[in-house]
């Protein structure tokens, strides 16, 4: 358990939890699921994740805000930002304000772990990998 | 994409035909013709009084030209009996006496024509004979004295004949001299009378024609006007024929009838260009929220294939039904949006005015969601319907809900409200957004067609005048209130249905 990274998920369609928090734990991933930006922040403020993956567009509070707070809190966590297909310029915003990279929705389980895997190397990780059942 | 058109254009064809023909099928009296009348009237009118006066004058001058002969037959007569006094006086003067009897028969006779209608053959007759018997008895006057000595015994008598028709002569030419006189005082007195009396007659008669004419010019000039207002205020019925004659005004109705269908087909143009700019604006919604459900399908389906043969029948179970649900959804989003572009059949119909409503809340929930848009429905129960084409009105209030989200670019409230009007015999829509407002000065130029505050690519400003458009063809009315800064409301009024009881 010392060795696996602790992942926070935030996005408002349950189903994206639902099925992700799974298929990341197959790699050995710890995931907190957030199906709101009050509630992921709430949870920063206790918990410094390794890395967020956040959703940009949500009610109440979006992806941008939970990308600044963590910008503003903890140095060193990546935050990956999930984006609808047609916000290009939203995705170049999230990189240019410090964000590790960006996954456009729709995307399947390994696009997320293949950025995943690049942001744990980035972290000094060894990178994921399907952990033995 | 021919929007409503192909249902509504032979509609509006055949009125306009059947508008035209109604027009043109009258029998033909020109204004031109009219007007020619009228002055002919107004002439002939004149013709009758100059004719009269002539005539009148006439008369008179032949009464005065009868009048002097009658004087001058009466001095001579007058001179004759007073040389004839004399000559029974003194015995002197009798050819005097003779002379101015011959005159007097002279005038008689120089005039005669001319008196004799005046007075009347037959007392003309009796004139002229005392005439010649007073001449005869002078002249019998005369023998005796050639034969003097004789026995003269009619000379009393032939004194007092003469005396006789003396007097008659005397008598009968100053009763015709006072007659006369009077006559032409008569006739004088008629002619001023006459002049009198044309002077307010005239006037009447010019007066007649003259509003005759006006009314012919102006009637249909005012009708024309009210034809024109009532077509720029959205009454889209062509002018029909009003009047039994065709004239130059027929051509004009024609021509803005032409006009007015024009007009009707360039609004249907306009109409469709702007629900095609819609469609745009929501595809772009459309396709962020589709993003959604693809994924969430892309994602439980990668995992059912990943985990196949390690899940339980009941996780199979709850993907799968994820995967319907989530298919199920996507076609709802982007069903609204065929439904509303896709050209329909249905035309009007009873609509209740909350139905088009929650169409263009669905269809535009994805542009309501991107810009974080609070909706708030607060929607009257048990509202009388009106009459509609359910495609346009979904139309304005897409319009109408579109602005209010472009007003609130970083979020807000719209609400959207129902009730009864307060004028009598309407229901009313009001779109409320707390957006950026509309600046006083230009609230008068919203309507506008191609006014617009966005930019280019953006806004064509083209939404409100073709809503307006829209709502005065149903009879009702677009109301707008605005505060910079704090907010826009726009209201829908519209007729109700009359329901039978
Ligand atoms: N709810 C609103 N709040 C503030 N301004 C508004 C609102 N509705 C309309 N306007 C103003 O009225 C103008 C005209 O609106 P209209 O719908 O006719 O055209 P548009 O919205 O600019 O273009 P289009 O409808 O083609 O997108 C707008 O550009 C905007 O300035
Ligand atoms: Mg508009």
């Amino acid at each position: 358990m010392n060795g696996s990274l602790q992942i926070m998920l935030v996005d408002d369609e349950p189903i994206v939890g639902k099925r992700l928090k799974p298929a990341l734990a197959k790699y050995g991933l710890e995931v907190e699921v957030f199906e709101d930006g009050p509630g992921a922040l709430r949870r920063l403020r206790e918990k410094e994740f390794d890395i967020v993956v956040t959703d940009v567009r949500m009610e109440d509070v979006d992806g941008m805000q939970v990308l600044e707070y963590v910008l503003a809190n903890s140095k060193r966590t990546k935050v990956i930002i999930i984006t609808g297909y047609a916000t290009v310029e939203v995705a170049r915003e999230a990189l240019v304000k410090g964000a590790f990279d960006f996954i456009a929705k729709p995307f399947k389980p390994d696009d997320l772990r293949a950025v995943i895997d690049r942001a744990a190397k980035a972290l000094g990780h060894p990178g994921i990998r399907k952990s033995d059942d | 994409m021919d929007y409503s058109a192909p249902d509504e254009r032979p509609i509006t064809d055949a009125v306009k035909t059947e508008a035209q023909r109604a027009l043109k099928e009258r029998p033909s009296f020109s204004i031109r013709t009219r007007i020619i009348l009228g002055f002919l009237m107004l002439f002939l009118f004149s013709l009758g009084i100059n004719i009269t006066s002539v005539i009148m004058l006439t008369r008179i001058q032949s009464k005065l030209g009868f009048l002097e002969s009658a004087s001058s037959y009466t001095f001579e007569v007058q001179q004759a009996r007073r040389f004839e006094k004399n000559y029974f006086l003194y015995r002197t003067n009798l050819a005097d006496a003779r002379e101015h009897t011959y005159r007097a028969r002279e005038i008689l006779e120089g005039d005669r024509e001319e008196m004799a209608s005046v007075v009347g053959v037959a007392h003309f007759e009796t004139m002229a004979r005392h005439v010649d018997r007073y001449e005869e008895l002078l002249s019998r006057l005369e023998e005796p004295n050639e034969k003097r000595g004789g026995d003269s015994p009619p000379y009393e008598e032939i004194e007092e004949e003469l005396r006789e028709h003396g007097a008659e002569m005397i008598s009968v030419a100053g009763q015709l001299l006072a007659k006369e006189r009077e006559s032409v005082e008569n006739m004088l007195q008629a002619s001023k009378r006459i002049l009198i009396f044309i002077i307010p007659v005239l006037f009447i008669v010019i007066v007649y024609v003259a509003n005759f004419i006006a009314r012919q010019m102006l009637q249909p000039l005012n009708r024309l006007m009210a034809d024109t207002r009532r077509i720029a205020d959205g009454d889209f019925t062509p002018i029909t024929p009003r009047r039994r004659y065709r004239d130059e005004f027929t051509e004009l109705a024609m021509a803005l009838n032409h006009m007015w269908h024009q007009l009707v087909h360039r609004h249907d143009l306009l109409v469709q260009a702007h629900k095609l700019k819609a469609v745009g604006t929501l595809t772009a919604g459309v396709a962020h929220e589709l993003n959604n459900p693809i994924n969430n399908i892309m994602l439980t389906a990668s995992m059912l294939e990943e985990d196949y043969k390690s899940l339980s029948d009941r996780e199979r179970l709850d993907m799968v039904r994820d995967l319907l649900d989530q298919a199920e959804r996507s076609r709802i989003i982007v069903r609204s949006l065929l439904d509303f572009a896709r050209e329909s059949e249905l035309k009007t119909g009873l609509l209740q005015i909350r139905d088009p409503i929650e169409d263009v809340l669905q269809l535009t929930s994805n542009q309501i969601k991107l810009s974080k848009v609070k909706v708030v429905r607060q929607f009257a129960a048990n509202l009388p319907p009106f009459h509609g084409d359910p495609h346009q009105i979904n139309q304005v209030f897409l319009n109408l809900v579109l602005n209010a989200i472009d007003a609130m670019p970083h979020g807000g409230t719209l609400t959207v409200t129902t009730r009864i009007a307060d004028e009598r015999d309407y229901i009313m829509a009001e779109i409320t957004d707390t957006g950026v407002g509309i600046p006083e000065h230009v609230l008068t130029n919203i309507f506008d067609p191609f006014f617009t505050s966005k930019p280019t690519g953006k806004g064509t400003g083209l939404g409100l005048s073709v809503s307006l458009g829209i709502i005065q063809k149903h009879g009702g009315e677009i109301r707008v209130r605005s505060r910079t800064g704090e907010g826009t409301t726009f209201t829908i009024l519209l007729p109700m249905a009359k329901v039978p009881a």
